[in-house]
């Protein structure tokens, strides 16, 4: 049994969970609440032992390094960070509806990464550029960072369709204050973590490159969201601005995330081109 | 006059004012990762009709990160972030470091949190249970006694988290004066030097001309190691640093492994074939089946063993249409016309050439390498990660501790008390406010 065949398991498993999140959700039921956290922690479970049989096997190839070097291995941590960042979150938030959107976005990430035919799932040994300590720091940093601002995007898109829609589905949705409330929470600690992504990144520049900051697209459109997200957070903070603009500017926020992580080596070029 | 400072003072203590200015380098920043920096000015040139590149050039789209108006935001930020930061620092000042000392019977009408009731429990258990609850909330009182039955209980917790703000935007103006300070007095480029050679001149990056080092930087040795799929695995240099003449260090650098000297920073960038100092040719005695290996230099003949032949190499290409690396052979017969091949290291179809009752195979050649130094000096580096370090610790300050603050007075006489609560939370007010119900309930 290898990695990728484990991972296509944990890929139903989170499309469970959000279903029994979901279930939970429509009946409005605590007890199959707690079911759809143990399926999400089994998942979850097995997910972190497929990403651990992955590292033993690169050894094996003699190729040794951690998981978190190329595009399949990024969407598989990716998707771990949300379900990490969700089980972390859930005893303050005590809401199906957020393990209905940690596990859904694990889901699709996943599902993506195992179906696309544009992701390369093999093994492949590191270039010297990537040989170094910081890998790992900067990128789970990074993508915990991700996570967080995923989560609080789709807080904010049900936000507005809690504000703006008028079916009776929004009757099931939680508060609209708690929405903007995990949206905010969210955003803070994401934005914690993609300074330190930021920072490790610079860090690994200088000794790899030559240079902290040197405008690569990739490092430009990090700082982009940075910008985005430090607005948000103003906003709140010292404008306290509320509701319907802070979920805009958290979606923008998001959409920079989206580009940083993907359009930045599908249409841009730059030093970063392998990731 | 006075009126203009005023007007100034108030844009640049407001967030509004920082809210636009994050806006505005988002967007900006946007265009630099679509039209790309740096390039050299005939390029562009040759990309744009002359209106827009007049434009451009204007706007200095081309080094948009350096121009006069990118600047300018930055530099616009870094006012708002002084002036806003240094109004903030003599409210931060008096909430950590409090004037008065004695407790303050206005908190009890001010405090964003609190509640005052009744009580009709004995004094002694009032005593012990408020202390119980001000622990429970926030910490260890502090009990005052004064006149009459008066009590005051006062705890307090986390008050240095008020100073994570104040870190983090001073980091931030760390952060920019260390990346001006760098784009000041600092200098990036590259050298590419051939095995065995030196330099002293560093080309620097977008086209701004040469640094001289003072000093030359000799490359000893060169190597690399590749992955079976033909991806390099590791590169490294072996290099002098020969100043005034004398052999002032050595070390060897490789990818992520930088060298320093003379606050210069010396990183392992690139490589590439300069040519080929040796190759190494089998020839095998089709008669006998005898293999020599030629070790051969380029346009230097040598005699093949067993006949009155001759071999030399006339040409070397890294890459024969696609196939590899491959040499030109050429077969000296006497008598005869030259005879000359290609050879190819890797084509098995013209790998083994049987000219001359010889069969020729290329074994092996060494390639001179030449190694792609990138040296930089950027005397702001120290002031960039002191605010890197600040920033973190700004951002814990504020994301772990909170400061909480808690005053509770018991006044009145027996049978009949009252007792008064205040409190002030910096975060999370609903938790803190739902548990002083909860516990609040013993005390009536």
């Amino acid at each position: 049994m290898n990695d990728t065949f484990l991972i296509s398991i944990v890929t139903f498993t989170y499309f469970f969970a959000a279903f029994a999140f979901l279930i939970s959700i429509i009946f409005h039921k605590k007890s199959v609440d707690k079911w759809a956290l143990i399926i999400t922690v089994a998942g979850l479970m097995l997910q972190t032992t497929a990403i651990i049989m992955r590292w033993v096997h690169s050894y094996k190839l003699g190729i040794g390094h951690a998981p978190l070097s190329n595009f399949y291995e990024s969407l598989v941590f990716f998707s771990w960070s949300i379900i990490f960042v969700y089980l972390i979150i859930r005893k303050r938030y005590q809401n199906s509806l957020v393990g209905i959107l940690s596990a859904f976005f694990a889901f699709l990430i996943l599902a993506y990464a195992s179906l696309s035919g544009n992701v390369n799932c093999t093994i492949q040994p590191l270039i010297p550029a990537l040989q170094s300590n910081w890998l790992i720091s900067h990128v789970i940093s990074s993508f915990l960072a991700y996570a967080c601002f995923a989560i609080a995007f789709g807080t904010s898109i049900l936000y507005l369709f809690k504000i703006k829609a008028k079916v009776n589905i929004v009757n099931l949705l939680p508060d609209a204050t708690f929405l903007d409330e995990v949206t905010y929470k969210m955003i803070s600690i994401g934005f914690v973590l993609l300074t330190l992504g930021i920072i490790t990144g610079a860090a690994w520049a200088d000794r790899a490159w030559g240079r902290y900051w040197g405008w690569d697209p990739k490092e430009t459109w990090s700082l982009i969201t940075w910008f985005i997200y430090g607005a948000f957070l103003h906003a709140r903070l010292a404008r306290g601005w509320k509701g319907i603009k802070m979920s805009l500017v958290s979606i923008i926020g998001f959409i920079a995330v989206i580009f940083t992580y993907l359009g930045v080596n599908y249409i841009l070029s730059g030093l970063h081109s392998y990731l | 006059m006075t009126d203009m400072i005023k007007k100034l003072n108030k844009l640049f203590s407001s967030v509004r004012l920082t809210i636009f200015l994050f806006f505005s380098l988002a967007v900006t920043s946007i265009l630099g990762t679509i039209i790309q920096q740096g390039l050299p000015i005939e390029r562009y040139k040759a990309l744009y009709s002359p209106g827009v590149f007049s434009v451009l050039k204007f706007f200095n789209i081309f080094d948009m990160y350096h121009s006069w108006w990118f600047t300018t935001l930055l530099v616009l930020l870094s006012i708002n972030i002084i002036i806003c930061t240094s109004r903030q620092i003599p409210r931060i000042t008096k909430l950590i470091f409090p004037a008065k000392k004695e407790i303050d019977d206005t908190v009890f009408g001010s405090s964003q949190i609190r509640k005052t009731f009744q009580s009709q429990k004995k004094l002694s258990d009032l005593e012990q249970q408020s202390e119980i609850l001000v622990k429970a909330l926030v910490g260890n009182p502090v009990k005052v006694k004064t006149t009459g039955t008066c009590y005051y209980f006062f705890a307090e917790k986390g008050k240095y988290s008020r100073l994570g703000m104040i870190f983090v935007h001073i980091s931030i103006l760390l952060i920019l004066a260390g990346g001006l300070i760098g784009n000041i007095l600092g200098f990036n480029g590259q050298m590419n030097i051939v095995e065995g050679n030196r330099s002293g001149t560093v080309i620097l990056f977008g086209g701004e001309g040469t640094e001289k080092l003072g000093f030359d930087v000799r490359c000893d040795d060169f190597s690399v190691e590749f992955y079976e799929t033909g991806m390099p695995k590791e590169y490294k240099t072996d290099l002098t640093i020969i100043d005034g003449e004398k052999k002032a260090a050595s070390a060897t650098i490789r990818v992520n492994h930088p060298f320093f000297y003379k606050g210069l920073k010396f990183c392992q960038a690139t490589y590439g074939i300069a040519g080929v100092s040796d190759f190494r040719v089998i020839a095998k005695d089709n008669r006998t089946g005898d293999e020599t290996v030629l070790k051969l230099n380029m346009m230097k003949k040598v005699p093949l063993p067993g006949s009155n032949s001759s071999f030399a190499i006339a040409r070397f290409v890294t890459d024969h249409g696609g196939n590899g690396p491959a040499v030109l052979g050429v077969l000296i017969e006497p008598g005869k016309a030259h005879d000359i091949f290609w050879i190819l290291k890797n084509d098995r179809t013209v790998s083994q050439q049987q000219k001359g009752g010889f069969t020729f195979m290329l074994k092996d050649l060494s390639r001179l390498y030449y190694t792609g130094i990138q040296v930089s000096k950027d005397p702001g580096v120290p002031l960039v990660w002191a605010g890197f370090s600040l920033i973190m610790i700004g951002f814990m300050l504020s994301l772990f501790f909170a400061h909480k603050r808690i005053w509770l007075r018991i006044s009145g006489s027996q049978d009949k008390y009252e007792i008064s609560i205040a409190a002030s939370f910096s975060k999370n007010r609903e938790t803190f406010e739902e548990k002083l119900e909860e516990l609040t309930g013993n005390l009536q």
